[in-house]
């Protein structure tokens, strides 16, 4: 194994503070919460030709040259078709329909719900919006229980 | 502002990379309960920029977007019926919105999917809002013909 100059997974207690600390920065900042999907909206604004908030936009574009940062000091990115355990237990024709499915419930369901993981579950549970605290917990047992049905049906296979 | 978005969003997507949050196995493994590193990195981060909000607060901070305000939504609904739909396509993907694009980068290629579902699942509740909303005029409009008829 070479050495990379960024660990395989850095810890929690390493990350979940920096994390916080852009939740609160772009409070700071732009006076907004930093919800993805509010991006996605932005992104889908623009390509109609009205962006109300084209920072969001910015922020995605940003996103993306991070995560692609991170790779980088990993070695770069190598293109491939797997997709963890789900791509184990289904052949890549079964897991496109399954996996773009899985995308419209969450545009959907995020757009309904004016927030995702990002929205609700950070910046809306640190500002203790009561609509926040329950869409998080909503979509976390939701997504738990989805799971744990998942792994029974399949046979522990998932 | 939007120099800020880029850098708060670059920051952002290091930082998910950086804890593997855009791999399947992780957030399946926090899914299953099998591990708690996710929900204590999650835990963690909404503490700090809740203590620091408070202190930004307190000083009467003010962005670049007049004074701070975070002022809650109230609590209605659509944020339990959205969230319920998000949770399953959650657990099924085994990624979010951020972690997607993040995926996406890092090789990922079957995120690309992830990411346009994400956009077609926006656009169709955009598109059934305004027909709801459309109907719920021409409806007010009825009533209003026939109360005044």
């Amino acid at each position: 194994m070479p050495t990379y100059l960024l660990p395989d997974r850095v810890p929690w207690f390493v990350v979940g503070p920096l994390i916080g600390l852009v939740v609160a920065g772009v409070f700071a900042v732009n006076n907004r919460a930093f919800g993805i999907s509010g991006g996605y909206v932005q992104a889908l604004a623009l390509w109609r030709g009205r962006a109300t908030e084209p920072w969001r936009v910015w922020s995605l574009v940003g996103l993306l040259a991070g995560a692609l940062l991170a790779s980088l000091l990993r070695g770069g990115p190598a293109p491939n078709l797997s997709y963890g355990a789900l791509g184990q237990a289904l052949p890549l024709a079964g897991i496109v329909p399954v996996l773009l499915a899985a995308g419209v419930a969450m545009g959907y369901g995020a757009r309904w719900a004016g927030g995702c993981t990002s929205g609700h579950g950070l910046c809306g549970s640190a500002i203790l919006s009561r609509a926040s605290f329950a869409a998080t917990g909503t979509f976390m047992a939701t997504a738990i229980a989805v799971t744990l049905a998942l792994h029974a049906l399949t046979g522990g296979g998932l | 502002m939007n120099r800020a978005g880029f850098a708060f969003g670059l920051a952002f997507g290091f930082l998910i990379a950086a804890a593997r949050l855009n791999d399947y196995n992780v957030i399946h493994n926090m899914l299953l309960l099998r591990e708690p590193d996710v929900y204590l990195l999650m835990g963690s981060a909404v503490m700090t920029a809740m203590v620091l909000l408070g202190v930004l607060r307190a000083r009467s901070w003010r962005t670049l977007n007049g004074p701070l305000d975070i002022t809650p939504a109230r609590l209605e609904r659509k944020h339990v019926a959205g969230s319920v739909i998000f949770g399953v396509g959650w657990a099924i993907a085994g990624t979010c919105p951020g972690p997607a694009l993040a995926m996406t980068v890092g090789g990922g290629l079957l995120g690309l999917i992830v990411v346009a579902g994400l956009f077609l699942g926006i656009a169709l509740r955009d598109a059934i809002a305004m027909r709801t909303a459309a109907g719920t005029a021409r409806t007010n409009v009825r009533v209003a013909a026939a109360a005044s008829g």
